[in-house]
């Protein structure tokens, strides 16, 4: 017998309870009505209650009206900082006139050598301070991975409450999942030796979340 | 003999204990980590009103998704593997550890991989990949910061979520300096992030020219074929992204049905591991690189483990398959606490250890560690699943006895007390005898300070005697007639 099907035996054995296909036709009408457990109620302004959340997480957070506004905050920022005036950006995210502000940009996929990346987001959630960022050709996952610093650009109509409201706008917007669905709250971190918390472990070391606009 | 209980020294228990006690520098971790973890967690527990969230009724939410996806484990299982194909996934099973390494050497090979990168996984602990990779010439490198210490350092993780949480700094400094070729420096915590720097430049390397990732997954999840990593240092994502091949290593009992399900138990898994509110990275991985991608796996492969897991199901001792292995049972517990993970003697320490080993290495090959406890019931008290691991040890210590795997005295004496003790006059007249025999034993302050009878018991402390010499159906009557 083949390992898969030995496993599968002797798993149908313990649950025991016969009568697989009604048993799949119930698991398959739970995947349609698609129940959600106990979720929070957020009080106030979901882009105020986003950008506290994330500060607490060792982010920096700016508000600017609009994204004309962007690459002449991000040259300021990284001034500010000694950091170069260079980045990697995703695709979604070239158009902007990076040139005019100072900066040099190149788009695409990361490499170790790029000290900034600047990517989107797909939405942003409030509760617990989180990006939610998607894979595909103009959103490569290791602009927000590779360099040392992120910048991430999230309209503020964007911001939604919780995962599961984030799944939601997923499923309606795109059906299925991407390669790669990645929430990320906050620059990377270690508490290996001896339980002390260290910012920049193998992901950026630092995190700017630049939101735009208003909530809708 | 069950192919666990080769790599298992769990019989051991009692030996490593007493070695473990008796370990200054181990001592000195422990104490240092055990108020960070239960705080942290107490911490974003209490917080939770604060949002209008409840930890009861989130643990019942999530006790009752796990339950739901292993009620019915076959019809899920089915449903990940159809979606997870869809996807272009390729879905293997392994029976046991010794399959697990047929398999991903197998698919090591058909890719010409010479590099692996690992992110943490604790099946891989099950069935020592890592000597098997290496035995068959592939170099495998672990990238979680807590397991690249042990690995460097030729151990095994003491902890399920912090692996190196025994070793001191000063240890670390050690071994980076023995191993990345550099003289020893006097460091204190302030040199922590110089540490965690170094390990980042190196292991950057690796990431780059990986071959292969292996993971693990925190879940799978059916509805979408998708394995979920739940990270903070960032590796699982490099793992997942860089190389040309991923493969996840999985226990069966991980899968759950829905993305909602999925996003309910991280509301309690980060909470109940570390006390943070959401772990930096939270990644769902699903199918392989897009034709139009130009980064991500091109090829993914699942492989989906029983290793003791399948005969579980059904059983008495079923509850345990809930665990979504966040640690908190042992953060919270005295026995861990005083001897770290190794004296488990196999791969999960603690209470869920004390559980999970006798079942996957065979009762036979692991009987001290049910009795590893104090009775104090921390464990199912921050169990973010409710599950009931004093019951649990419990009715594994009665099989035990079931199948006379008890030493003989004290399968005797516990017979001859329920003998006695069905039997009231005489239960009292004996109590009478020994309570007035104890009491003669007693100091002037009512303590024996050694119990000739069974010594171990007083060799660290007194045992008091209450009562004066009398029994407590004595002390209740006399009470009574007041
Ligand atoms: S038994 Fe419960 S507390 Fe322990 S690791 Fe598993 S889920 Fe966490």
């Amino acid at each position: 017998m083949s390992a898969r099907d030995d496993i599968l035996a002797r798993v149908r054995a313990g649950v025991g309870k016969g009568d697989a296909d009604a048993r799949r036709a119930a698991a398959l009408a739970r995947l349609q009505a698609g129940q959600s457990g106990p979720q929070p109620t957020l009080t106030g302004d979901l882009v105020e209650r986003f950008c506290a959340k994330a500060e607490s997480l060792a982010s920096t957070v700016a508000r600017v009206d609009d994204y004309a506004a962007v690459p002449a905050h991000v040259a300021e920022w990284l001034s500010a900082r000694q950091l170069p005036l260079q980045a990697v950006t995703a695709l979604d995210v070239a158009g902007l006139d990076w040139a005019e502000a100072g900066l040099s940009c190149r788009s695409g996929v990361a490499v170790d050598a790029d000290p900034v990346g600047i990517s989107g987001c797909f939405c942003a959630i409030a509760e617990t301070g989180t990006l939610m960022l998607l894979s595909g050709p103009a959103t490569p996952a290791s602009v927000s991975l590779l360099p040392e610093t992120h910048i991430a650009l999230v309209p503020a109509a964007r911001v939604v409450a919780s995962m599961e409201d984030a799944f939601a706008l997923l499923k309606a917007e795109r059906g299925a999942l991407p390669r790669a669905v990645n929430f990320v709250s906050g620059p990377s971190r270690t508490g290996d030796i001896e339980q002390t918390i260290v910012l920049g472990a193998h992901g950026p070391c630092r995190v700017h979340l630049i939101v735009i606009g208003e909530n809708s | 003999m069950n192919a666990n209980a080769r790599h298992s020294q769990a019989m051991h228990f009692t030996a490593r204990a007493a070695d473990k006690v008796r370990n200054p520098v181990l001592q000195q971790a422990l104490q240092k980590a055990k108020p960070l973890f239960s705080g942290k967690r107490a911490k974003a527990m209490a917080a939770l009103p604060d949002d209008g969230l409840e930890f009861e009724a989130l643990r019942e939410a999530c006790a009752g998704i796990r339950d739901r996806a292993l009620n019915d484990l076959d019809v899920w299982l089915e449903i990940f593997e159809e979606n997870a194909r869809a996807r272009g996934a390729e879905v293997l099973w392994a029976r046991d550890g010794g399959e697990i390494c047929d398999l991903v050497i197998d698919v090591a090979r058909r890719h010409g991989v010479k590099k692996v990168t690992k992110s943490k996984s604790m099946l891989s602990e099950e069935a020592h990949l890592n000597d098997a990779l290496a035995a068959a010439g592939i170099e495998p490198v672990e990238t979680d910061l807590g397991e690249y210490i042990i690995q460097l350092a030729g151990e095994a993780p003491s902890h399920i979520i912090a692996p190196a949480v025994h070793k001191t700094l000063q240890e670390v400094e050690a071994l980076f300096a023995e191993k990345h070729g550099r003289p020893q420096a006097a460091r204190t915590s302030a040199d922590i992030p110089a540490l965690a720097k170094e390990a980042r430049g190196v292991l950057r390397q690796h990431f780059l020219s990986a071959d292969m990732g292996i993971s693990g997954a925190n879940f799978l999840i059916a509805e979408t074929g998708t394995a979920t990593l739940v990270t903070n240092e960032g590796n699982g994502r490099m793992v997942t992204t860089l190389p040309r091949v991923h493969v996840v290593i999985t226990g069966i009992e991980k899968v759950v049905p829905t993305l909602q399900d999925f996003a309910t138990l991280m509301r309690l898994l980060p909470r109940s591991a570390t006390g943070q509110t959401i772990s930096n990275y939270v990644s769902l991985l699903t199918g392989t690189r897009a034709d139009d991608e130009s980064e991500g796996p091109t090829k993914t492969v699942f492989i989906l483990v029983d290793n003791g897991r399948a005969d579980v199901v059904g059983s008495h001792y079923q509850d345990i398959l809930r665990c979504i292995r966040c640690g908190a049972c042992m953060n919270h517990c005295p026995v861990y606490f005083s001897l770290g993970g190794h004296a488990y003697g196999w791969v999960y320490p603690g209470p869920m250890g004390s559980v999970l080993t006798p079942l996957y290495t065979g009762i036979e090959n692991a009987l001290d560690l049910p009795h590893a406890s104090t009775g104090c019931r921390q464990c199912s008290s921050v169990c973010p699943v409710r599950i009931p691991l004093p019951e649990l040890m419990h009715g594994l210590r009665q099989e035990q006895q079931r199948r006379g795997l008890r030493p003989w005295g004290e399968r005797f004496g516990l017979r001859a007390w329920a003998w006695i003790a069905g039997r009231p006059t005489l239960y009292r007249a004996l109590t009478r005898i020994a309570a007035r025999y104890l009491n003669w034993l007693a100091d002037g302050e009512g303590r024996i300070r050694l119990f000739g009878f069974a010594p171990g018991w007083t060799t660290a402390r007194d045992l008091p005697v209450a009562g004066g010499g009398k029994t407590f159906f004595e002390q209740y009557a006399a009470s009574k007639r007041d």
